[in-house]
């Protein structure tokens, strides 16, 4: 996962991923290369996911049942895989958000405090 | 590499052999699509398209990698799932242990017996045999009338003619079998100072003696010393032996310098010139030597003693040297008109001499362990459907909250695998110790025991066996479960999904099988039990009580025997030897007559050859059968109670200086001498082509006894005297009403007469008759066995589905007796229902068996493979056996109350 914030963004987790790619869905189905500027686009630039990344994640969620596929055509009328998020991959969105926000408040104050 | 991802390494590899899977095509359209609309993009932003193309792909990172990656992931998840299914699996069964404990007990059973039937057919029929190219090895036969033995020995002159003539083989070898009496003693080397430190008693081995060509046509090396070499098969040459790895070992201390010392056999000096390794007699271990043939040159055609075993050249077919060998016999018989009448040289190949005679009794064996084993598959489909059913909730409350029906299919049968698996390892444990419980009792009527292992291949086998069986019984439950009516089975509480018509009929149909399946077996079983009781109750033909005969092998010191100074036999020193011998038994107390002879009832016999009557139609004589020529003493026909019906038999009169005598039998009388007297005729030994042979006096006849074996049918037999025709090894027959506990004092007797004189193969006649019959009694047992186990099965099959079915239909039951119905309406309902599946099952089984039991025939004996009797006695037993077992179900649904079976949802 390339950044523009450098080497430390690399050790970002898979999870976090998963979780910018349930968000990148929420709105509407998308296919591959429209999640990945999706996600470029809700962080403002700060990631951009390759496609070494973004696949196998794709993919992996498809498995764990939080995304369905179909084929479809893109603007371009190329042919293209569109994913969308299933109702538990909703619920896992709802469960993975609240999760990160309460950790991110727990580590903020961590930090915080001198 | 972790293994997770070498595993994806191999799948990889599968698909690249294979075609490419529909998920791979999705993932190339995919990528493609991607980089297409990456182009697109850069195109759009004013980049020329090939250089826009070029940057998509650089931006990509490598189409192939990215591919790599999500198998990778899919590969993992693939594992995840596996693992957590097959947790998930041990949970539900560990919960359920009465479930398991029933499904794996049959699958143990069925895995089982098949493991260890199929591990002796590998090795019977299919393991290799022990010698370099084995395939390319085969043994010439000799084939003619009158001596009509399908693969009979050769004649010295015989494998002359063949060794000079048989151009299909590159090299043949000629050996023959022997007997060699050791003396006490181990082996004794020039330089050793002491002699022998051994003290081994004396002992007889088996083995045979052999040409040079022998072993270099087999291929295998020694593990010392060495072979014969070209030449040591000279007539009256140096006697060599080479000893089997096993009596190096238990005779001689595997003593690493054995190789050039000298052991005594039949009171000659034999020098060791080397040793085979084990591996060489695994089939046929009986064999502990190898003595060195002597090509002595042939006065006559016969008498028939070798056997052949050859190489093939390289190219050269079996149907090549079949003809070549054929038109040899043809010029032979045209060179020895008076000698040989239809004669053949039949070439086999080697396998099939070791094996061809077991095929079909191993092939029966096979075939009733399978039918044993789809019977423990039906059952525990049945099993698993019942038990399916009553998840029936659990699955459509988890299809509802999204499960896919496939991951579903999957986890199930991952339950039915883990089952599976469990079932084989406990029954290859079973195998195990069937097999060395196999090696332990060996009935000798599996050659190549040493060759029967629990190995590898075996594995392998039962593995893919556990696979299929796992997936078969798992397989239609699975389905049966994921495929309903989601909302309505939720709303009746899951019963719809479980006692939908589809089931019931799948039950229905398993139940149906599993009885086909239990009488065709059965039906084997009772053809082989008949079998057995007509066979063990046929007449060996003599009238002393088998309980009340010993008898045994003596092998005198042979140096007692001969006259020097050319180990010549000495007929008078004999006869005196033997004299003594008899004078010292018959005084023990208990023993009530003792006798001489050297072939025995029920299956002992040494010698046969033809015979011409005097007087008789030389070209009739020409097909006069080869038969048993006993030589007996003047105490053998009392001593077993044959009965005299005409004349006399054998008295001290007999003498080597009176007239040669012979007594026949009343086959013989009836076949030869109808209508006549036969005492006063002559017999002449061996067949027409040996006209001065000596000529036998008939001066009576006896009751027929059975010397061949008690299946085979009365076959003439003629006697001669041992008074007058002496041989160095005979069998001592002693009749005591004490048994086998006079046996120590008979041997005490014996070595005080010759200390060295070896005496073996002792026995009860009661045993020696229980043995002759081993085979098919062991035949029969492993049958019964099987039978007994499918019985066992599809009765617990039919209780189990016709309780179940019971067990479901209470509400409906309930109901009718609400509605009026009488207590035996139910009855004849569920009866009724049970006796159909019972009937469509025996009707089944019974086509089954008519077409099928053909292949048993040469099993039988005294039945026909479709013998009414048989096929009626065990339909009907089945058929009980079934009604009872749904009768105890039928009285639960007779005495259901019905206010609780309505209240029951």
């Amino acid at each position: 996962m390339a950044s523009s914030t450098g080497q430390s963004q690399l050790n970002l987790l898979q999870g976090t991923l998963d979780l910018l790619i349930l968000k990148a869905l929420a709105p509407g189905e998308l296919h591959g290369l429209g999640v990945s500027r999706r996600i470029e686009q809700i962080t403002k630039g700060a990631f951009q996911v390759k496609p070494g990344s973004l696949f196998p994640a794709l993919h992996r969620l498809e498995e764990a049942g939080w995304l369905s596929s179909t084929w479809g055509e893109s603007e371009n009328r190329r042919k293209a895989k569109f994913y969308q998020l299933t109702k538990a991959g909703r619920r896992q969105l709802e469960t993975e958000t609240e999760e990160w926000q309460r950790i991110s408040l727990a580590i903020g104050l961590a930090l915080r405090t001198t | 590499m972790s293994w997770r991802a070498r595993a994806a390494q191999a799948a990889s590899a599968w698909r690249n052999l294979f075609r490419r899977s529909r998920v791979e095509r999705d993932l190339d359209a995919e990528m493609k699509g991607y980089v297409d609309m990456l182009t697109d993009e850069h195109v759009r932003a004013g980049m020329p398209a090939s250089e826009a193309r070029r940057a998509a792909l650089l931006a990509t990172g490598g189409v192939e990698q990215v591919k790599e990656q999500v198998r990778d992931v899919k590969m993992g998840v693939f594992l995840q799932t596996l693992w957590q299914d097959a947790r998930y699996a041990t949970r539900v069964l560990v919960k359920n242990p009465g479930f398991s404990a029933a499904a794996i007990l049959t699958l143990m059973l069925g895995i089982g017996a098949t493991t260890a039937i199929f591990s002796v057919v590998d090795g019977v029929l299919f393991r290799p045999l022990p010698y370099a190219d084995a395939d390319r090895l085969a043994a010439i036969f000799l084939k003619f009338t009158p001596q009509n033995m399908a693969r009979g020995p050769l004649s010295m002159a015989d494998a002359l003619d063949v060794l000079a003539n048989c151009r299909s083989f590159q090299e043949i070898g000629l050996f023959q079998n022997g007997r060699l009496d050791l003396a006490a003693g181990g082996a004794s080397g020039t330089g050793d100072a002491t002699g022998t430190s051994s003290s081994a008693p004396a002992e007889q081995i088996s083995g045979f003696f052999a040409t040079p060509s022998f072993f270099s046509v087999l291929g295998v090396r020694p593990i010392l010393g060495r072979t014969f070499l070209p030449g040591e098969d000279a007539p009256n040459g140096a006697r060599l032996i080479i000893l089997s790895e096993g009596l190096w070992r238990r005779r001689y201390q595997a003593d690493a310098s054995i190789v050039g010392k000298t052991i005594t056999a039949n009171s000659l000096s034999y020098t060791i010139v080397g040793v085979m390794p084990a591996n060489f007699t695994t089939s046929s271990p009986e064999v502990e030597y190898w003595g060195n043939l002597w090509m002595t040159p042939p006065t006559r055609r016969g008498p028939f003693f070798l056997r052949t075993v050859g190489r093939l050249r390289p190219g050269v077919t079996l149907e090549q040297a079949q003809a070549e060998a054929s038109a040899l016999g043809r010029r032979i018989e045209q060179g020895a008109p008076r000698d040989y009448s239809n004669l053949d040289l039949p070439v086999v190949p080697l396998r099939e001499v070791f094996v061809g005679d077991a095929r079909p009794a191993l092939m029966v064996m096979f075939a009733a362990v399978g039918v044993v084993l789809l019977i423990a598959t039906v059952n525990v489909a049945n099993l698993l459907l019942v038990r399916g059913s009553s998840r029936g909730r659990e699955i459509a409350v988890r299809l509802s909250l999204g499960a896919s029906r496939g991951r579903l299919i999957r986890q199930l049968l991952t339950e039915s695998l883990l089952l599976s698996l469990l079932g084989a390892a406990g029954g290859i444990a079973l195998a195990y110790a069937g097999l060395e419980l196999l090696r332990a009792t060996n009935p000798g009527t599996i050659p190549r025991i040493g060759d029967v292992r629990l190995d590898m291949r075996v594995l392998m086998f039962t593995a893919a066996v556990s696979l299929m069986t796992g997936i078969l019984f798992g397989l239609a439950p699975a389905l049966q479960s994921v495929r309903s009516d989601l909302t309505r089975s939720l709303r009746d509480g899951g019963r719809s999904m479980t006692s939908g018509a589809a089931r019931r009929r799948m039950h229905a149909a398993l139940v149906v099988a599993e009885i086909a399946l239990s009488l065709m077996l059965l039906i084997g079983a009772g053809l082989l039990l008949r079998s057995f009781f007509l066979l063990q109750h046929v007449e060996a033909g003599f009238q002393t009580s088998p309980t009340e005969l010993v008898t045994m092998r003596v092998s005198p010191n042979r140096a007692r025997l001969t006259r020097q100074p050319n180990n010549q036999f000495d007929e008078a020193a004999t006869l005196r030897y033997y004299e003594r011998l008899l004078e010292r038994v018959r005084q023990i107390p208990g023993v009530q007559s003792v006798a001489l002879a050297e072939a025995l009832p029920p299956n002992r016999s040494s010698w046969n050859d033809s015979f011409v009557i005097e007087g008789q139609d030389p070209i009739e004589a020409k097909s006069n059968p080869s038969v048993v020529i006993p030589t007996v003493d003047t105490g053998y026909f009392r001593a077993l109670g044959i009965p005299v019906r005409r004349g006399r038999v054998f008295t001290e009169r007999d003498t080597p200086e009176s007239t040669r005598v012979t007594v026949i039998s009343e086959e013989m009388a009836r076949r030869y001498f109808a209508g006549r007297d036969p005492i006063g005729q002559k017999i002449k030994v061996s067949g027409p082509g040996l006209p001065n042979n000596p000529r036998y006096e008939v001066i009576g006849v006896v009751g027929d006894v059975k010397y061949s074996g008690l299946q085979d049918d009365h076959a003439p037999v003629y006697y001669r005297a041992q008074g007058q025709a002496p041989n160095m090894r005979m069998f001592l027959v002693v009749r005591s009403a004490l048994g086998a506990r006079v046996v120590p004092t008979v041997r005490r007797e014996i070595q005080a007469v010759d200390g060295e004189a070896i005496v073996n193969q002792v026995e009860t006649m009661e045993e020696a008759l229980a043995e002759s019959i081993a085979g098919p009694r062991f035949r029969m047992l492993l049958i019964v066995v099987f039978a007994s186990v499918a019985l066992m099965l599809a009765a617990t099959g039919i209780y189990g589905v016709m309780a179940y079915s019971v067990a479901q239909r209470t509400h409906e039951m309930g109901l009718r007796f609400a509605l009026g119905a009488a207590r035996g309406d139910v009855l004849r309902l569920v009866m009724g229902q049970a006796a159909r599946l019972a009937v469509a099952g025996i009707g089944l089984g019974l086509i089954g068996s008519l077409l099928l039991t053909r292949w048993m025939s040469t099993l039988l004996f005294g039945v026909e493979p479709t013998d009414p009797t048989t096929f009626a006695a065990v339909a009907t037993g089945l058929a009980a056996i079934a009604l009872i077992a749904s009768a105890l179900p039928a009285r639960r649904a007779m005495r259901i109350d019905p206010i609780v079976a309505l209240r029951q949802e």
